[in-house]
């Protein structure tokens, strides 16, 4: 009784498919207002750091501080990119290797296991399907200090196959790529069958064109993670040269407490060239995310 | 009841064994060959880690001494059953190790239960006014809410750091703003300051996480909005039913199955979270911020005990396997549409 009442009281702030005749001016105002104020809060850190980045150090450190810089200087971005012990490219070399190889590993592996789990039938597959949902639940650091050793053992450590070899079989991906290939018709495969096509054969020019979009999808999904990974390179990783960026930043940011502008230009380099790319791509990044609701 | 299930039996038989059957060589080939390499794989990055780590939760194990058999094990590295869990559940307060365990225990829990309901409270409603907005702003909304989601963890804590710095930062200065008044909160270091008993420090690294992820459920939600059947919210429309009314009694019934399932995920998250604690706390100001999985990447990183952080860890594996399975309860009961 009570929420009618007061529902009555307060009108449609709130439109959940609105015809447009029945709009309430007084509800739209509202409903741009609280858009604004949630997008400010939104992009106004982004902003803090790109105006950070072209701020002199005196500038940053005055008290208040300024907002928008009073004078433009790119002093940080120079001082950055000629630092010695920075080898910012070394870096993006680093993550990009890292990335790519996933990828490229990774949905091979994930779609020719979605394939053999879709379309194949053997007694044992249902225990080893569940076998990897059971992975999925299993959080990163209680593996993180086996696969440690078992890194120490391989002589893999502060390489950068370290950070490829341990996540070969992607659970998640396994399960996508399944639930796409699992909905292509039997008949189109026995065809091709009964063309004389190999399995191998099936897979690549069968299965393959026609899982694209799921592909595309799950590569970018890929990219972005490992690109953003902090955890286990960090274990991985302990040597300077071979780090990744994210692991570098946090080294940066500690080293460099004091010079805050020179760590807002770093973050700057090293996040807005990839953030422009997700943001080209999000359309295939989010339909991944809403795809099975998982992370 | 006999002749049933012998009759069940007989017609499963057959097609069993048809579909095995219906494999030819070139096919059963095929399946070995992938998943040959596969099994083997599985059993030496997934298993054999999995068996590990309960191996070492039962020795006092560190990989800077030297074991007498398999893995390092044994010899300097002493067996010692089921100590590690005793230690890790021991309250009366003698050992430190212990102390801080359950503090990581108690801060990791206080988080998880104050991010889940925040960001539901804020990801629905603000999913719910972005499909309301014009059609040609929602791409670009979402885009904006979306960006801190693309974000690697450490550059959205290296932001924050300085958006929370007491002196140049952004924060002190809106709120000095608002205020009248200089404000310098030291939101990342100052130990003494708590609202309703939460550790501003917590707050601070809280708000961080928020922004960070908010974009992940948002996106879930305006996805699940969009597949809503449209002739039922037109229905209460004819109905007479406003705005609220709609929300209250036609979406958010619909959107249930979807809330809990992003509620899980969202805790599950949310007790693994460790990016933005290491980088802007490391766990300080006196351990008000140091949450379980921080504290088994020291334990076992830093200062070396693995055996210790092992058993940490399968702590965490069955809070997460916990929670897990109270989902899948609530998943399994009524709550289809």
């Amino acid at each position: 009784m009570a929420t009618v009442s007061m529902a009555e009281a307060a009108p449609s702030s709130v439109t959940v498919v609105g015809p447009p005749r029945k709009r309430v001016p007084l509800g739209r105002f509202a409903l741009y207002l609280v858009l604004t104020v949630a997008g400010l809060i939104a992009v106004l850190p982004f902003l803090w750091m790109l105006f950070g980045s072209f701020k002199t150090g005196q500038e940053l450190r005055s008290i208040p501080p300024t907002f928008w810089p009073e004078t433009w200087t790119l002093d940080n971005y120079r001082t950055i990119l000629g630092d010695p012990d920075l080898p910012l490219l070394t870096f993006y070399g680093n993550s990009f290797f890292v990335a790519i190889m996933n990828v490229l590993i990774g949905v091979f592996v994930a779609s020719l296991l979605g394939f053999i789990f879709a379309k194949y039938t053997f007694s044992w597959r249902q225990p080893l399907f569940w076998y990897l949902l059971a992975l999925m639940m299993v959080p990163p650091s209680v593996l993180m200090i086996p696969n440690y050793l078992i890194l120490k053992e391989l002589g893999l450590l502060n390489n950068l196959w370290g950070l490829i070899i341990t996540v070969i079989v992607d659970p998640f991906a396994v399960f996508v790529m399944r639930q796409f290939i699992v909905a292509l018709p039997n008949e189109q495969l026995e065809s091709a069958r009964i063309d004389g096509a190999s399995e191998w054969r099936i897979y690549r020019s069968v299965v393959l064109p026609q899982v694209k979009p799921a592909l595309a999808t799950l590569g970018l999904l890929t990219f972005m993670f490992n690109w953003n990974a902090y955890l286990w390179p960090l274990v991985v990783l302990t040597e300077t040269e071979k780090r990744t960026l994210p692991v570098i930043l946090t080294a940066y940011s500690t080293q460099h407490t004091a010079q805050l502008n020179l760590v807002m230009a770093a973050s700057v380099l090293i996040v807005v060239p990839v953030l422009i790319f997700f943001l080209f791509t999000q359309r295939w990044i989010v339909a991944g995310l809403t795809l099975t609701g998982g992370k | 009841m006999a002749i049933e299930t012998a009759e069940r039996d007989r017609t499963a038989e057959p097609k069993r064994a048809r579909s095995s059957r219906s494999l030819d060589a070139p096919q059963r080939h095929f399946r070995w060959i992938v998943l040959a390499p596969t099994l083997g794989y599985l059993a030496f990055f997934t298993l054999l880690p999995l068996v590990w780590v309960v191996a070492l939760s039962l020795f006092n194990y560190s990989p800077r001494r030297n074991g007498s058999s398999v893995g390092g094990l044994g010899g300097d590295n002493p067996f010692v059953g089921l100590q590690n869990f005793q230690q890790l559940f021991d309250f009366s307060g003698q050992s430190q190790l212990s102390q801080t365990f359950q503090t990581s225990v108690i801060v990791t829990l206080i988080f998880a239960f104050i991010v889940l309901p925040l960001n539901l409270l804020i990801t629905l409603p603000l999913a719910v006014m972005i499909e309301a907005a014009a059609r040609r702003l929602r791409p670009f909304l979402r885009t904006i809410f979306f960006m801190p989601v693309l974000t690697s963890a450490v550059a959205v804590a290296v932001i924050w750091q300085y958006v929370l710095h007491p002196q140049y930062g952004l924060a002190n200065s809106l709120i000095g703003k608002l205020t009248g008044e200089t404000t310098i909160i030291s939101w990342l270091n100052d130990s003494s300051m708590s609202v309703l008993g939460v550790p501003v420090a917590l707050i601070a690294v809280t708000m961080a996480y928020l922004w960070m992820d908010i974009g992940y459920n948002l996106v879930i939600f305006i996805a699940a909005l969009q597949g809503l059947p449209k002739s039922l919210t037109e229905a209460s429309l004819l109905d007479g039913a406003n705005a609220w009314q709609r929300f209250r009694y036609v979406t958010l019934p619909l959107l249930k199955p979807t809330i809990l399932l992003t509620a899980v995920l969202t805790m599950i998250s949310s007790f693994q979270a460790f990016d933005l604690f290491q980088v802007m706390t490391a766990g300080g100001p006196d351990n008000q911020t140091r949450v379980l999985s921080l504290d088994i990447y020291e334990n076992a990183f830093r200062f070396q005990s693995m055996g210790w952080a092992a058993a940490e860890s399968l702590v965490l594996l069955a809070i997460v396997l916990l929670i897990t399975l109270a989902q899948s309860r609530l998943l399994r009961s009524k709550w289809t549409y």
